[in-house]
């Protein structure tokens, strides 16, 4: 006799949403069959806890109380009249509500030349072999249960297209929105590809209008192309009840430029994962992002670089302050095979401990076959340094601003790289007003 | 203005101050000297109220009122400022932010209004020319990449942008050449005044030269054991400190 392993609440209640809803998502029949899979591996493993390496810091089967039902359509006046996330950044807003991709809520007018915007759902329908191919993913990506999840449960998301040689001046902003009561859950996909030569900032936000236990899942997948530069910033926003999961997957082209920052600011779990490969030679990237936590949160970055091509050059910096009882987890893996000669690449993660109870937890690992690299990595975790403190309070700067300003200080290191201003200063708005709730 | 009463104080189990009196009163220099290891420096951070020091005994009053219970900004507010003998080097703050923060801090503790941007550039432009501190050092983080010189150029600009009652410099001397020394010594002096009091801790006498003392004390093994006119200091430089610590082992 097989033991079964007893179902939890959120596992029951996949088992039941999946096969109720499978032919009412978007989609052929393909698409289905990958669903189906994607599903079935779920489900045949349940959910990883931490006997999973992967998920060591982050046990989803404990943590996961419950899988809520799927988002309805959300009261557009609402989402009409919620405040964007960043100011001024004279983006293009699309709007991705409860899952769906909202034209008539986004900014569509003047696409630029070599510039497109597709809902996947309507491409998924129509049986587009370019986006079904897209979500056959390396097995070892399709495994990832946050991913699986996507896969079988999407609803919708953007195929976006830049084409050759096409600089698209204004940021592309996709405004991710939770809406209603009672908690639901929503996943998206997204499909970005950047030509040759081709320039593109992607802002991500992700919010939710109400303070429930929302869940949402969304995945972004990129592909740089040849000498392409694409700048990503995701700020991830929602309140404490939520559940967030984000995967970023990115392909690499040679002598290409690719930077991705991640803002982990909320959720009361929060799982963010990139996985990224080098696929041509002489490219640089830049993996960066802070996480800021208090109470009982917890935030887990995981990532993933297959320094996949000769001469590519990578920096990775994660930053993250913690305060109550929060937990933060950083596992950095940076995969180099024998053929991938000159790569450098340069991992480091530093953890800022603000109460006696916050916990950090960082696993960076470097696997390296090539002969001529250069591969560091770096983990430092402790609490504010008191001389720098009695320093700031000897000048009479009060000790909540002395703090304030130290760990503004700390996370500068890795906000200051983000080159889009407007969101630079709508981070840094948003780190001030984390900072005086914890002054207050 | 500066009453330290028959002051006790430890680091661990090691007793460093063992009674020390000293009153200061205002408009006067007061220069502490003493050997390695007397307890000059705790005497600063003990007075600027680092906590890794004890008190067991004695008081501290500044302008009557007693200081030992007050945080270290409360005390820098309260009029009292030292300039440290390393100053600390803070990474991704910068220069204006922090000078700006410390400067509204004193005025919020006064009952003022913060400046505006252009009154406050203006007046750390002002004080930081007087000091050869460039644009420059002012638009890098705190202390960070600066000289010893500069360091201790810039502890003399926050002591002029602060307007303290009572300046403390722990051996604001050291690390700095002829050049350097005469710059910070003027910053110093063109801040004395009636109303204001220095007590200038130093090994050398050299500094003394510049910053022409009232009183000279010797302080050896946690006590003030002499106490006299400038001359001391130039006794101190011929003879040593010799027979103070042999005393004081005795």
């Amino acid at each position: 006799m097989v033991a079964t392993p007893v179902r939890t609440p959120a596992e029951q209640a996949l088992a039941a949403r999946y096969p109720a809803e499978r032919t009412s998502l978007p989609g052929t029949a393909d698409v289905i069959a990958i669903r189906d899979a994607a599903f079935g591996g779920v489900e045949k493993s349940g959910l990883p806890h931490r006997r999973v390496e992967d998920w060591k810091y982050t046990d989803l089967r404990a943590r996961l109380k419950t899988f809520p039902p799927a988002a309805g359509s959300g009261d557009v006046a609402r989402i009409l009249i919620a405040a964007p996330a960043v100011e001024g950044d004279k983006a293009r807003r699309l709007v991705i509500a409860n899952g769906r991709y909202r034209p008539e809520l986004s900014d569509l007018e003047d696409l630029e030349h070599g510039l497109s915007v597709f809902s996947l759902a309507t491409a998924l329908e129509a049986g587009d072999a370019t986006a079904i191919a897209a979500l056959k993913l390396d097995d070892a990506i399709a495994a990832n249960t946050a991913v699986a999840l996507n896969t079988a449960f999407m609803t919708d998301g953007l195929v976006i297209a830049v084409a050759d040689g096409a600089e698209i001046g204004r940021p592309v902003e996709l405004v991710h929105i939770a809406e209603g009561e009672p908690a639901a859950s929503t996943a998206v996909r997204h499909l970005v590809t950047v030509g040759k030569g081709a320039r593109l900032t992607l802002i991500e936000t992700i919010e939710s209008l109400d303070t429930v236990a929302h869940h949402s899942n969304i995945m972004t997948m990129i592909e740089v192309g040849e000498g392409a530069k694409v700048d990503h910033i995701r700020l991830q926003l929602e309140p404490d009840e939520a559940v967030s999961m984000t995967s970023l997957v990115a392909k690499i082209g040679r002598e290409a430029n690719f930077d991705t920052f991640n803002a982990a600011l909320g959720a009361g779990l929060a799982r963010a994962q990139i996985f990224a490969e080098f696929v041509g030679r002489d490219a640089q990237a830049g993996f960066r992002g802070i996480t800021m936590l208090s109470g009982r949160r917890h935030a887990d970055t995981t990532l993933s670089l297959i320094h996949g091509a000769e001469n590519c050059q990578s920096r990775e910096l994660y930053k993250a302050v913690i305060d109550g009882e929060a937990r933060s987890a950083f596992a950095g893996r940076i995969a180099v095979p024998a053929h991938a000669q000159k790569t450098d690449a340069r991992m480091m993660t530093a953890s800022l401990l603000l109460s006696e109870e916050a916990e950090a937890d960082a696993k960076p690992e470097l696997e390296i076959f090539a002969d001529d690299v250069q591969c560091g990595h770096g983990a430092t975790c402790g609490a504010i340094d008191e001389d720098l403190l009695f320093y700031l309070l000897s000048r009479g700067i009060p000790k909540a601003e002395a703090e304030s300003m130290l760990i503004l200080a700390f996370l500068g290191e890795a906000i200051d790289e983000i080159q889009n201003q407007a969101v630079h200063d709508a981070l840094i708005h948003r780190v001030e007003g984390w900072l005086k709730t914890r002054a207050a | 203005m500066l009453e330290i009463k028959n002051l006790h104080a430890r680091i661990g189990d090691r007793e460093i101050l063992k009674g020390l009196t000293l009153t200061v009163k205002p408009g006067e220099v007061h220069a502490i000297m003493g050997p390695n290891g007397a307890g000059k420096s705790t005497l600063s951070y003990i007075l600027a109220g680092k906590d890794d020091y004890e008190v067991t005994e004695g008081e501290v009053l500044l302008n009557g009122a007693s200081i030992l219970d007050l945080e270290p900004n409360e005390r820098s507010v309260a009029g009292l400022f030292l300039a440290f003998q390393y100053p600390i080097e803070i990474p991704g703050v910068a220069t204006m932010t922090f000078l700006k923060a410390a400067l509204n801090s004193h005025r919020k503790a006064k009952g003022e209004g913060e400046l505006t941007t252009p009154e406050f550039m203006k007046l750390v432009k002002g004080v930081a020319e007087k000091l050869n501190i460039t644009s420059d050092m002012l638009k890098r983080p705190v202390n960070v990449g600066f000289s010893g010189g500069e360091k201790k150029r810039a502890e003399i600009m926050q002591m002029a942008l602060l307007q303290p009652s009572i300046c403390i410099l722990d051996e604001t001397d050291s690390g700095l050449d002829i050049d350097a020394l005469k710059v910070v010594s003027e910053g110093v002096n063109a801040l004395r005044s009636p109303d204001r009091a220095f007590v200038v801790i130093t090994h050398y006498q050299r500094l003394l030269d510049h910053i022409v003392p009232d009183i000279v004390h010797v302080l050896s093994d946690g006590r003030i054991v002499r106490t006299g006119g400038p001359e001391l200091a130039l006794d101190l430089e011929k003879n040593g400190y010799a027979a103070y610590v042999a005393n004081a082992a005795a």
